[in-house]
């Protein structure tokens, strides 16, 4: 008949039992392998898009060039802050008041005469420029960035590295890690570049509206490619965190390892409310350490209260950057004490009850001057706050990065006074190949900045754990 | 799902009667003292000394050299006020700050009605005290008490005292207005202590209004005027004879109120909800969720880091007037935020809106204004005046583009005795300055249905 004369039902029918249920559970398995591959393939990355930044309409091809940039400064421009320094209008504040009210106006008394007085802003560039810098026309903006190589010694294995920066930071936030990373006397150290985000510091700000951290991201990543690197490795926190792990998704290729101080739990869902309900009277069933337990419970008040808070600033510059900065362009006073707020109480939310909110215990003034003075000369306080209403226009939770994970070894240093705590159970969400996850003894959210040696180690750890597996 | 809804009316019905019975509480309060240090020994100084608004040419050079200083960031192309204050727009109305108001004429305009200053719970409290010229024989004025808000001043009432003081209409009732600066705001000495809330600002103004020999009156409140208005009803009934308010958020959540959120769309009748009701409050995430989000970045940052804040707005002129004048712009129309000049000329004169900017500015008080945020919401969303009604005669003027949009059936949730509830032909939330004629009218219909009940 018709049907026995089909080909392949004939050679079916030629088979006997054993060798049928062969052939059914491989071709089970062989579609099931094919199912899962093609998957995991199909959510590995994200679509890099492209943009163009600049005035008007795009009219030329980018300039590939790489321009050396000193940082530079004049009579004019110091004795301009000097003037403003001295026209500000004090305002007393209340009685006991710590900071928690915001900065405090006796204290920032005492930082603003040190501003005036005794910093030295030349000698602080002449510090800034140890380090060679460049500027690169990428999608119609400069970018400027910082490039450090190491010295060279024999023996030594160099692999390049990208850190990047975020608010109210800058790439000055890195210049104690630098040394540690570059200048190492064992078998490992690292070429690094330190980029500023466009809007912030010697980078062009973005003259469209729309540019975010997958734009950022996409921006460092032609940057790392014109310089000829093919395979690097990133770390961030604040925005940095976010961008790198954009970068992440978008060019896993590219990406040997990325590791971050800060990790921002987007998904919360079922199994967040579950481990947060679960996880202070059981947490190992959770997955969660007495540590996790320690540092997110009580919950209600270490991570909703306290974060309500503290997220003022970001619910301003997320809807009215352009109102929030103005008035801060203009009064240096105004400036600092803005930024210089989220260093004091970023590093450990205690400062707050304190009349000096513990400013200079773990950092000098210069160094937090010197970082406010990168948005002070340049003029960009307010691109720099547009970035936080570019990023929350489209649901963060619904972006296409939201929704995708990341596949490259990834390492977390998690500091005891960071602004939001993520147990490795949680990071496991998101994050598909964690190498390394470390309880930092202290430190807090400007980790950099404020314990470089400790961040430097934790790196270098993950490094090795990362290229000790290659091999 | 009709099974539900029944059983869910009828719950929240029972719930209700068996609540509304045990809530006449009247608010408690303690006295304070706000002055720098310990309060001194002996009695407090309680005379009213006269008060003018100055200047002199230091301030206006000074004021001129800082807006000569302003460092202008371009806005992003075709983004108009969405990412805040234009900057484009911003440049022209510096200009004319700089080159063409005329802030001594402005003073002089401040001056045409008496000004006065004395000290309460240790603190010097500035007001405005006008009174009607001319009276007819017989005639005695009405005691009015009107409060102002935040980023307002008692400035933005000076368009409509003529029309309540002097009245055209016969038939209508003519007051006698005083208009307090709340402390912190203006004229009005800054608290030095921490805890100055709405209650303090009504019980201090309770004691104003005494002190000038007013046993009975009626109290007016928009913003936090509303706020402090309703403290004042809530701390002493009999002192307050009737309460007008142009704003009435809800703050309170209780059954009725969630009920109406969830069937309100579909059936509007069983509310009381008119169109104007469903169109600002549905789609409801939009409007309940999404729209406020967008708009109360300040109040947050307000609530918890004032000082920080504050701290460069008061060196910059500028900055300061980008700040205020934002919701000026915004808080009159959210449409305006789609206009590359925000609108802002279209409800209000430059002279006017930056004659309000000047009285923060000359103060110094933008700082100390803020703080009344953080104060007000040191103890949560929720506190004791939050959970007690209202039950002295209240009127709402519901204006259409006011912040917040509340029906009548849940102003009636608060305000026990809701006498009158308007829905107003527009304006938006700085009522008294957009639409002085609009709201005069209004109280004047609210008063009479008060004293013509009497």
């Amino acid at each position: 008949d018709a049907f026995s004369e089909n080909l392949p039902t004939k050679a079916l029918q030629e088979l006997d039992r054993p060798k049928l249920q062969l052939l059914a559970l491989s071709s089970v398995g062989i579609g099931l392998t094919y199912f899962l591959v093609w998957r995991r393939k199909a959510k590995k990355s994200i679509p890099l898009g492209d943009g163009w930044w600049g005035h008007g309409q795009q009219t030329l091809r980018d300039d590939n060039k790489i321009y050396p940039f000193k940082v530079e400064t004049s009579e004019d421009e110091i004795n301009d802050l000097h003037r403003r320094i001295d026209q500000m209008r004090y305002t007393e504040p209340l009685e006991d008041c710590g900071f928690q009210y915001g900065f405090n106006s006796n204290y920032l008394q005492k930082v603003v005469s040190y501003w005036r007085n005794q910093f030295d802003w030349k000698k602080q560039v002449a510090k800034l420029n140890e380090y060679p810098h460049f500027k690169t026309n990428i999608e119609g903006l400069d970018v400027h960035f910082v490039h450090v190589r190491a010295p060279h010694r024999p023996g030594q294995k160099v692999l390049p590295l990208m850190l990047v920066h975020g608010w109210p930071g800058s790439f000055f936030e890195f210049y104690k890690i630098l040394p540690l990373l570059t200048d190492t006397k064992d078998d490992l150290a690292f070429e690094v570049i330190c980029p500023s985000i466009p809007g912030y510091g010697f980078s062009e700000a973005p003259h469209k509206q729309g540019f975010c951290s997958l734009d950022a991201a996409r921006i460092f990543l032609k940057l790392m490619e014109r310089l000829g690197f093919n395979k690097f490795y990133l770390q961030g926190g604040d925005w940095g965190s976010l961008i790198t792990t954009n970068m992440a998704q978008m060019k896993p290729q590219c990406v040997s390892g990325l590791h971050l101080n800060m990790l921002a739990v987007t998904k919360g869902g079922v199994g967040m409310l579950l481990s947060l309900i679960i996880g202070p009277y059981l947490p190992f069933l959770v997955g969660f350490t007495r540590e996790d337990v320690r540092r997110l419970f009580p919950y209600f008040e270490k991570n909703v209260y306290d974060l309500l808070m503290e997220s003022g600033y970001m619910h301003i510059q997320g809807t009215k950057p352009d109102t929030a900065g103005c008035g801060l362009n203009d009064s240096p006073v105004g400036l600092a004490a803005y930024i210089l707020e989220k260093f004091s109480t970023w590093t450990d939310r205690k400062n707050r009850d304190l009349e000096d909110g513990d400013l200079e215990k773990k950092y000098s003034l210069d160094d937090l001057l010197t970082n406010v003075m990168i948005y002070w000369t340049t003029r960009s306080i307010i691109p720099s706050m547009r970035f936080y209403k570019e990023n929350f226009k489209t649901n963060p939770q619904n972006r296409v990065d939201a929704r995708t994970g990341i596949f490259v070894p990834m390492g977390h240093a998690a500091f005891p006074n960071e602004l939001m705590h993520c147990p490795l159970p949680w990071a496991r969400w998101r994050f598909k190949d964690i190498r390394s996850y470390s309880y930092m003894p202290r430190g807090g959210h400007f980790a950099a900045f404020e314990e470089p040696r400790l961040l430097a180690e934790d790196f270098v750890k993950f490094v090795r754990k990362v290229e000790g597996k290659k091999r | 799902m009709l099974l539900e809804v029944l059983l869910a009316l009828v719950l929240g019905a029972v719930v209700l009667l068996v609540l509304r019975r045990s809530k006449a509480a009247v608010l408690k309060t303690e006295d304070g003292w706000w002055g720098a240090g310990s309060p001194p020994a002996g009695a407090e100084d309680e005379s009213i000394r006269p008060f003018q608004v100055e200047t002199s040419r230091e301030e206006i050079e000074d004021l001129q050299r800082r807006i000569d200083q302003t460092r202008p960031v371009p806005s992003l192309e075709d983004s108009q006020f969405n990412y805040g204050f234009n900057s484009t727009y911003l440049q022209k109305v510096a200009a004319y700050w700089r080159n063409e108001f005329d802030w001594s004429k402005q003073v002089d305009k401040l001056n045409q009605y008496p000004h006065f200053k004395t000290k309460i719970e240790g603190i010097d409290v500035h007001y405005v005290h006008v009174k009607p010229k001319n009276l007819p024989e017989g005639r005695t004025a009405v005691p009015l008490i009107m409060v102002h808000g935040w980023p307002g001043s008692f400035y933005e009432f000076y368009g409509i005292l003529p029309l309540l003081t002097e009245p055209a209409n016969a038939d209508d009732v003519a007051f006698e207005v005083i208009c307090p600066s709340i402390p912190g705001y203006g004229f009005s000495e800054a608290p030095r202590k921490k805890g100055f809330n709405s209650v303090c600002a009504a019980r201090v103004f309770l004691k104003l209004m005494r002190r000038l020999g007013f046993g009975r009156f009626y109290a007016q409140g928009g913003d936090w005027g509303w706020q402090i208005t309703t403290n004042m009803a809530q701390l002493d009934p009999t002192a307050v004879k009737g309460l007008h308010i142009n704003f009435a958020p809800v703050e309170n959540v209780g059954p009725l109120l969630i009920l109406s959120i969830l069937l309100g769309r579909r059936f509007p009748g069983l509310f009381g909800f008119t169109e104007l009701d469903v169109k600002r409050l549905y789609p409801r995430v939009e409007k309940m969720l999404v729209e406020p989000l967008k708009e109360t970045g300040y109040f947050h940052i307000q609530a918890t880091k004032p000082d920080t804040a504050g701290r460069g707005l008061n060196d910059s002129p500028v900055g300061l007037a980008a700040y205020i004048l934002e919701k000026f712009s915004t808080w009159t129309d959210h449409e305006f935020r789609n206009l590359e000049d925000g609108g802002l000329e279209r409800k209000f004169s430059l002279e006017d809106l930056l004659t309000n900017v000047m009285i923060y500015w000359t103060t110094g008080s933008i700082t100390s204004s803020m703080r009344f945020y953080k104060e007000n919401f040191a103890k949560g969303f929720y506190p004791p005046h939050a959970r007690i009604p209202v039950t002295v005669p209240t009127g709402v003027a519901a204006f259409p583009n006011e912040l917040m949009h509340t029906p009548k059936l849940w102003a009636k949730q608060k305000n026990h005795k809701l006498k009158t509830y308007t829905t107003m032909a527009r304006g938006g939330h700085f009522a008294a300055m957009e639409e002085p004629g609009l709201m005069a009218q209004d109280i004047q219909k609210f008063i009479k249905v008060v004293e013509g009940k009497k």
